[in-house]
C-alpha cells in the first residue's frame, strides 16, 4: 500500500487507514486499489521528464500525500476537513493542469494524458459531471488527444464542452478563447476549414478581449488562422497575416533584446523557455512560406529572418544568429536604404565580435 | 451563441482574412468604452448605447474598412483614401465627430496616397472641424496644407467648381475668427492684418457674397477698434451694399450701427444721429424687436449726451418696450434705469438752484414741491 509515501505525513495516513480498515472493511479493497492506481499515475508523470528542476520530485511527494489523504478521508463528515479536502483537490487539479501544459507545449502528448485525466477525474469529484468547470479539463484532455491523433476522443471531449459552455454563456473570455482554439485545431485536422476560419477567428477576439490586442496570444492566434487559410491557397492574406505576425515579433524581439545586451544572461523561466521555442518554430515556418513565394517580398523576408537572427542571439546559438543574420542582410539591401539594414549589420557585428572571443571554459 | 453586434462583425471580418481592419475597429472600440468610463454620470455620451451595440454604424465602418484593407494589399491607394473619406462623413452625430477625426487623418496623414484627392478633401473637412471646435491653430494649418494641395491637384469638386475654392473659404473664415480672437486680446496690428487676410480669401473663395459682407464686417470693426474710421466706414459702406443687395436686414442694421459708432468717435453727431434713426426705422419696418431696443438705447444715450432730455427720454421709453417684447431682461432693465436716471435729472433741474442756496425759502419750496407734486406725468 502507501509504500512510496515518505515524507512526515506519510505514516499518519497508514496509521489512519489503518483505522479506516478496521471500520469499512468492505470499502479496503477500493480504497487501497485506487490509491494504487493513481500513485501509479502519479509515477508515471514523472518518470520520463528531464527533471532539471529539484522541486519536482517534491510534486510527486505532495500529490502523494494529497491522494492518500484525500481518498482516505473520503467519507469524514467533519466539515472543516471536508473544505481541506477541497482545497487539496483545486490544488492538485491546478497542479495537473500545469503539468499536462508543460507536457503538451513539449510535444510529450502521451504524458500530458495521464496529467489531463487526472485533471479531469479530480474536477468531476469536486465540482460534480457536467459543470463549467470542467471545461478547462475537456479542452487540455482534447489538446492531448489531439497529438495523439485520437479525433473521435478529441470531438466528442469538445462537444461536451460547447454544451456546458452553451448553457452559461457568461464564461470568461479565456475559457471561451481556449475552447474556441481547441475546436479550430480540430476543424482543420478534419478538413473542415471554413468551420475552424470560424472557431480561430473567435480564438483571436476573444484573446484580444482578455490578454489585448497586442498580446502574444492574439499573435498566436493570427498564425494559426493564416495556417487554414494557406490551406485555401488565399496566399494574399496569408501573407498579410504572416506580416503583422513578424512586425509584432519584430518589436517584442527588439526589447527584449536590449534588456539582454544590458542584463546579460538572467535566468529565462521555463514559460519564457517555452514562448521561445514556439516563436521560432512559427517563424521558420513563415520563412519557409515566403521564400517558396514566386514573388518574393525582400522587406518581409528580411524582418523575419533579422526575428530569427535576434532570437538566436539571444539563445545563445551564434553560429545560427550568424546564418539567419547574413540571410536578413541579403534580403535588407535589395531595398534601397531599407530601415532595417543597419540593425542587420550591427547585430551581425555583435555576433562576430563574441565568436571571436575566448569562450569561457573552451579550448 | 448568441453574440454581441461587436463579436459578430470583429469574427465575420477576421474570417474573410481581414485583419488589419479588425485591429482597427478592435482598437475604436476599446478607446470608446475607454471615453464612456471616463464620462461623468448623465453625460450626453452615455445617453447614446456604446459604439459595439449599433449594429449599422459597425456594419458600414466594416464596410469599408474591408474595402481599404483590400485596396492596401492591391497598391490601390486612391480607393484606400477614398473608402476613408467617405467613413469620416458618414459620422455626422456630435457624439461621433471622434470618429470622424480618426478617419479623417487615417486618410489625410497617409504616406501613399496622403496628396490625393481625397486625401485633400479630408483634410479640408479636418480643417473645418477643428474650426468648429475652437481650435484654430489647427485648423489653420491643415486648411493651409491643403489649399496648396488643392492648388497642386488643380482637381474639382462634384459641383465642377475648382476644389481650391473651398480652401479659400475656409481659410477666409478661419482667418476673420483668427483676427477676432486677437482683436479681443487687443493685439490690433495682428488683427487687422488676418482680417484683411480673411476678406481677401473670401472674396476669392467667390459666390458667396453674404461670407464677403461678413469678412468685411469684422474686417471694418477690427480697423475701428484700432481707431482708423476712415478705412472702416469705408468698408461698413460696402457692407451696407452688398447686404441690401441680399436684404439682409440684420446685416443692414449692424452696418449702420457700425457706421454710426465711427462718426460719433470722429464727433460727427448729427450724422450719427441720422444713422441710428435710419436704422431703428428699419427695425421697427422689420419688427426686430431686440434689435430696436439695442438701436434706441444707444440714441437715448446720445441724446442725452447733447442734453436733450425729452428725445433721450422717447428713446428710452421706446427701448424699455422693445426689449419688454423681445423679452430682453437685461436690455429691459438698461433702459428702466436710463430712463428713471434721466427723467429724474430733468425734474430736479428746475429745482437746482433751490438745491443749492441754502437758505430757509428754498427748503420750503422744497418740501412744497415734494407734496405737491404725486406723479405728474411730465412731457
Amino acid at each position: 500500500m502507501a509504500s512510496g509515501c515518505t515524507g512526515p505525513h506519510g505514516h499518519l495516513s497508514r496509521l489512519f487507514l489503518s483505522l479506516l480498515l478496521g471500520v469499512l472493511r468492505p470499502a479496503v479493497h477500493y480504497v487501497e486499489g485506487r490509491t494504487l492506481l493513481l500513485h501509479r499515475t502519479v509515477s508515471s508523470l514523472c518518470s520520463n521528464a528531464d527533471h532539471q528542476q529539484a522541486d519536482w520530485v517534491g510534486v510527486h511527494e505532495r500529490i502523494c500525500q494529497m491522494l492518500v489523504s484525500i481518498r482516505s478521508m473520503k467519507d469524514i463528515y467533519d466539515p472543516a476537513v471536508r473544505k481541506r479536502n477541497q482545497l487539496r483537490k483545486t490544488h492538485l487539479i491546478k497542479i495537473c493542469k500545469l503539468v499536462a501544459q508543460s507536457k503538451l507545449s513539449e510535444g510529450k502528448h502521451e504524458e500530458a494524458l495521464h496529467a489531463a485525466h487526472c485533471c479531469l477525474q479530480t474536477s468531476i469529484d469536486l465540482y460534480g459531471p457536467n459543470t463549467i468547470q470542467l471545461v478547462p479539463a475537456y479542452i487540455l484532455l482534447a489538446e492531448a488527444n489531439m497529438g495523439l491523433g485520437n479525433l473521435a476522443v478529441v470531438a466528442e471531449l469538445l462537444s461536451q464542452a460547447e454544451w456546458a459552455v452553451l448553457k452559461n454563456p457568461e464564461l470568461g473570455a479565456s475559457v471561451q478563447q481556449q475552447l474556441h482554439r481547441s475546436l479550430g485545431h480540430y476543424h482543420t485536422s478534419v478538413g473542415n476549414l471554413e468551420i475552424a476560419l470560424h472557431h480561430f477567428s473567435n480564438d483571436i477576439y476573444f484573446a484580444c478581449e482578455e490578454y489585448g490586442l497586442d498580446s502574444s496570444a492574439t499573435t498566436k492566434g493570427y498564425f494559426l488562422i493564416a495556417d487554414v487559410f494557406a490551406r485555401q491557397g488565399r496566399t494574399a492574406i496569408v501573407h498579410s497575416l504572416y506580416s503583422e505576425v513578424a512586425e509584432r515579433w519584430h518589436n517584442h524581439l527588439n526589447s527584449l533584446l536590449e534588456t539582454h545586451q544590458q542584463h546579460a544572461d538572467s535566468s529565462v523561466s521555463f514559460y519564457e523557455k517555452a514562448q521561445r521555442v514556439e516563436m521560432e518554430e512559427m517563424l521558420r515556418v513563415i520563412l519557409e512560406f515566403e521564400q517558396k513565394q514566386s514573388r518574393r517580398d525582400a522587406a518581409l523576408i528580411a524582418l523575419i529572418a533579422h526575428n530569427l537572427a535576434m532570437l538566436w542571439f539571444i539563445n545563445g546559438d551564434l553560429h545560427k544568429a550568424q546564418d539567419f543574420g547574413s540571410t536578413a542582410l541579403q534580403a535588407s539591401l535589395q531595398i534601397p536604404k531599407h530601415k532595417l539594414t543597419e540593425p542587420i549589420q550591427e547585430l551581425l557585428q555583435q555576433v562576430e565580435s563574441l565568436q571571436t572571443e575566448p569562450q569561457p571554459g573552451s579550448d | 451563441f448568441r453574440n454581441t453586434p461587436k463579436q459578430y462583425m470583429c469574427v465575420e471580418m477576421l474570417q474573410d482574412g481581414y485583419h488589419r481592419s479588425f485591429s482597427e475597429l478592435f482598437t475604436l472600440l476599446s478607446f470608446d468604452l475607454e471615453q464612456r468610463a471616463n464620462a461623468p454620470p448623465r453625460s450626453p455620451r452615455l445617453q447614446e448605447p456604446s459604439l459595439g451595440e449599433q449594429r449599422e454604424k459597425l456594419e458600414t465602418i466594416r464596410l469599408h474598412l474591408c474595402r481599404a484593407e483590400k485596396a492596401e494589399r492591391d497598391g490601390s491607394w486612391t480607393i484606400v483614401c477614398e473608402e476613408r473619406l467617405h467613413l469620416g462623413r458618414y459620422f455626422t452625430h456630435p457624439m461621433d465627430i471622434w470618429l470622424s477625426f480618426h478617419f479623417y487623418h487615417s486618410c489625410a496623414d497617409r504616406v501613399f496616397g496622403g496628396r490625393s484627392k481625397s486625401a485633400t478633401e479630408a483634410r479640408f473637412h479636418l480643417a473645418e472641424l477643428y474650426r468648429q471646435q475652437g481650435d484654430l491653430v489647427e485648423a489653420r494649418d491643415h486648411a493651409e496644407r491643403a489649399l496648396k494641395q488643392a492648388e497642386d491637384g488643380g482637381w474639382l469638386d462634384s459641383e465642377g467648381q475648382p476644389l481650391r475654392l473651398w480652401g479659400c473659404r475656409e481659410l477666409g473664415e478661419i482667418y476673420s475668427l483668427l483676427g477676432e480672437a486677437y482683436l479681443a486680446a487687443q493685439e490690433y496690428d495682428t488683427a487687422t492684418m488676418l482680417l484683411q487676410l480673411g476678406s481677401k480669401m473670401a472674396i476669392e473663395g467667390g459666390g458667396d457674397k453674404s461670407v464677403e459682407a461678413e469678412s468685411f464686417f469684422r474686417e471694418g470693426m477690427g480697423l475701428q477698434s484700432s481707431g482708423d474710421h476712415q478705412a472702416a466706414m469705408k468698408l461698413f459702406n460696402t457692407c451696407v451694399e452688398l447686404f441690401g443687395y441680399l436684404q439682409d436686414v440684420k446685416g443692414l442694421v449692424k452696418s449702420y450701427k457700425a457706421i454710426a459708432k465711427s462718426l460719433e468717435s470722429e464727433g460727427n453727431i448729427e450724422e450719427c444721429i441720422k444713422m441710428l434713426e435710419k436704422a431703428a426705422d428699419l427695425c421697427h419696418s422689420s419688427d426686430l424687436q431686440e434689435r430696436l431696443a439695442d438701436i434706441s438705447l444707444t440714441l437715448g444715450c446720445i441724446y442725452s449726451d447733447v442734453n436733450r432730455p425729452l428725445k433721450s427720454c422717447e428713446y428710452f421709453l421706446q427701448s424699455y418696450k422693445a426689449a419688454c417684447t423681445a423679452r430682453e431682461v437685461v436690455l429691459q432693465h438698461k433702459a428702466q434705469v436710463k430712463l428713471g436716471h434721466t427723467s429724474a435729472h430733468s425734474l430736479i433741474k428746475s429745482y437746482n438752484s433751490e438745491m443749492e442756496t441754502p437758505s430757509l425759502t428754498s427748503v420750503k419750496r422744497l418740501v412744497d414741491w415734494k407734496e405737491t407734486r404725486g406723479h405728474q406725468d411730465f412731457c
